[in-house]
């Protein structure tokens, strides 16, 4: 086959010890970026974007693939050690891979999120190496109104999430979405929730959301405690990566189910890693036989997300190579790569440049087994971050939150808003308003807008999305979704006051309809 | 006991005064000209969204009030240290504000080093700690600031003085 034999030829090439050096840079510069709150992904290509000028058009762009794969896997170190997500991708590992560490396991849940975020990377290299055209053609049937089904079906996942107080949960992610609305509007630009303020035309940048939400917010809640003395968090000590085979073959196929989210999120353009690693880990929760143990610390929803964004690179790579379509940030940079070294993506690189696609494709995979080895082996290195005092530690990674957010676009507005966010997610914590709901809202808000407005613009009417197949099934998911949850709601209310009847103590929980496909 | 008491009253009736401030603000945008729905659309379906959502909320949480506010007070009382709280509040307010005009290093090495301070625990205030917390504050600053300058190329805030 002949695919198979570039690639054998391919991975020999990418073998060189100069080109393999320089790889094991990429993915620890790479692990360095993504695992510092503050720091991104994107950054770290931009970074390596010049040091790659005096390279060969192959090496360059399997050094930037590197530092791409280390990046979005470095996520989970911080997440899970200290509940703030180092990249946008990670932001659901932190929701079992914290409760984990706190229990002692955070080198097992090192272990299953490293573990699962080489083979979710692995499973959608095999996809990008083998079905990347074919796959690329059906990513070009997607149009506005289907991606607009996808990001309403994303959030109806609030719903979900929120099961138990719906209505609170709802709020809570509204006000994610009214922070969505600041900005200039998609198509037309006008200046909306600005105040007059120049710096908030360009809307709340995600990066400094999520410092806020989380490392800012941390922070302030856990100055509330902490004068009463300084607890130290046990680490057990695992063997290998801290679970068994047959927990491996019981992960499998919540495992595959996931990477298949991450792949297909991926190639869409425009959506975007941190929606993949959300929707995959509600999605295994949802389909769980126990969802209760999920949140409360549960390996599963490790191996659902983790697997998801790293799945998410080999496809995001796919429109990027066949059609030349950057579906988000580093993408984008990547594209800067292929332009710096005369290469145009596209159909016509398969054909041209054959070499550097498989070179591209051998170094995916040998990059991932790099992130695996060089994570693997600085676990214990990692985990000693939980020996640093809390009052030590905290400010720390407060003051390079600070810095990232600043050298994100070089505002200092961004900086300023953290501290809004880092009020928002205090006040949530002490009225009991849960924070995911907001970052989910926040996220996917002004996409589904723009989507939703450049259907309509190219549609004219809403019914004629009804036209498009794509777009019923995930609309119709979607509107079952919040039936379901509704339902399930009005169940657990009903239950509760039932209960209360007999003991005569009133119930807090509350009902709702919500109807929002106006 | 403030917030367990009254949390969801409060919450009802910001986020109606949010949903309502959304809708009046949202009515104030321009209507597009060319399309059914302009820039207005969206603010509007969320903020009506909101004040039905919050008012929902407002009454189950008045007619529960009784029955939660018993329940309220015979849960321990509220432990926290809110002088910690808004004295981390205030320094960080103070530190993004004054990081630009003064420069990273020195806003970094006052601010790394109160906020250290204000989050440790009494017992852990002795001249041996606080001297410790000064050396990881300058050697923090210092590593950051040329970890970023020379090795990501990011150059940072410098205000007063230049590096």
């Amino acid at each position: 086959m002949g695919a198979l034999s570039q690639l054998g030829a391919a991975a020999l090439r990418v073998c060189e010890p100069t080109s393999l050096l320089l790889m094991i840079a990429g993915v620890a510069v790479g692990i360095i970026f993504g695992s510092i709150p503050g720091l991104s992904a994107s950054m770290a290509v931009a970074l390596f974007l010049p040091l790659t000028f005096s390279m060969s058009s192959s090496l360059g762009m399997n050094v930037l693939v590197a530092v791409y794969i280390g990046g979005i896997s470095g996520g989970l170190i911080s997440a899970i050690l200290l509940n703030m997500p180092g990249t946008a991708s990670s932001i659901a590992t932190t929701f079992d891979g914290y409760p984990m560490a706190q229990k002692g396991e955070a080198m097992r849940a090192l272990g299953v999120g490293i573990v699962f975020s080489f083979l979710g990377s692995i499973f959608s290299f095999v996809i990008l190496t083998f079905f990347a055209p074919w796959l690329a053609d059906v990513a070009l049937k997607f149009s506005f109104p289907d991606n607009f089904g996808i990001c309403f079906f994303a959030l109806t996942m609030v719903a979900i999430l929120s099961s138990g107080n719906m209505v609170k949960g709802l709020l809570a992610g509204m006000l994610g979405l009214v922070f969505a609305l600041v900005g200039l509007a998609p198509i037309d630009g006008t200046a909306r929730f600005t105040f007059g303020i120049p710096e908030m035309r360009g809307g709340f940048n995600t990066l400094t959301t999520l410092i806020g939400i989380f490392a800012v917010a941390d922070i302030l809640v856990s100055a509330e405690t902490i004068g009463a003395g300084i607890k130290t968090i046990p680490v057990k000590k695992v063997k290998g990566f801290g679970f068994s085979i047959a927990e491996l073959f019981k992960w499998t196929p919540g495992a595959i189910r996931a990477a298949l989210i991450g792949t297909g999120i991926g190639i869409l353009p425009g959506i975007g890693g941190s929606t993949s690693g959300m929707l995959a880990y509600v999605t295994a929760k949802n389909m769980s036989s126990h969802p209760e143990t999920y949140g409360q610390g549960d390996p599963e929803g490790i191996v659902a997300t983790e697997c998801a964004n790293n799945a998410t690179i080999g496809g995001a790579l796919i429109p990027l190579l066949v059609l030349g379509i950057p579906g988000d940030g580093v993408t984008a940079m990547m594209l800067g790569g292929f332009l710096i070294h005369g290469l145009s993506a596209g159909p016509l690189l398969f054909v041209k440049n054959a070499d550097v696609v498989y070179g591209i494709f051998a170094a995916c995979m040998i990059c991932a087994l790099i992130m695996l080895i060089v994570e693997w082996t600085c676990i214990k290195a990692f985990v000693q971050v939980l020996k640093v005092p809390k009052h030590i530690l905290l400010p720390l990674i407060l003051v390079l939150c600070a810095v990232g957010a600043y050298a994100t676009n070089n505002r200092i507005f961004d900086v300023q808003s953290i501290v809004v966010f880092g009020v928002i997610g205090y006040l949530y914590h002490k009225f009991k308003l849960p924070t995911t709901p907001f970052v989910l809202c926040f996220l996917i808000g002004r996409m589904t807008e723009e989507y939703l407005r450049r259907g309509l613009q190219r549609f004219k009417t809403f019914g004629a999305f009804f036209n498009r197949p794509i777009f019923c099934v995930f609309f119709g998911i979607a509107v079952a979704v919040i039936l379901w949850s509704v339902y399930k709601e009005f169940k657990a209310s009903r239950a509760a006051k039932t209960q209360h009847e007999i003991i005569q103590e009133p119930t807090p929980i509350n009902i709702d309809i919500e109807n929002p496909d106006k | 006991m403030f917030f367990r008491k009254y949390g969801d009253i409060i919450v009802g009736i910001f986020y109606s005064a949010l949903g309502a401030a959304v809708i009046y603000l949202a009515q104030q945008l321009p209507k597009s000209r060319v399309m059914k729905i302009g820039p207005d659309f969206m603010p509007m379906v969320i903020g009506t969204l909101i004040l039905v959502l919050a008012l929902m909320l407002l009454f189950s949480s008045i007619k529960n009030f009784k029955a939660n506010a018993a329940k309220a007070e015979a849960m321990p009382a509220d432990t926290s240290d809110y002088k910690r709280v808004l004295a981390s509040l205030v320094l960080v307010v103070i530190y993004v504000n004054i990081l630009a005009p003064v420069g990273f290093i020195l806003s970094t090495l006052g601010y790394l080093f109160l906020q250290i301070f204000v989050l440790s625990p009494n017992d852990r205030r002795s001249p041996k700690n606080l001297l410790t917390y000064a050396i990881i504050d300058v050697v923090f600053v210092f590593v950051v600031f040329f970890l970023f300058r020379y090795g990501f190329k990011i150059v940072l805030p410098s205000g007063i003085f230049s590096l």
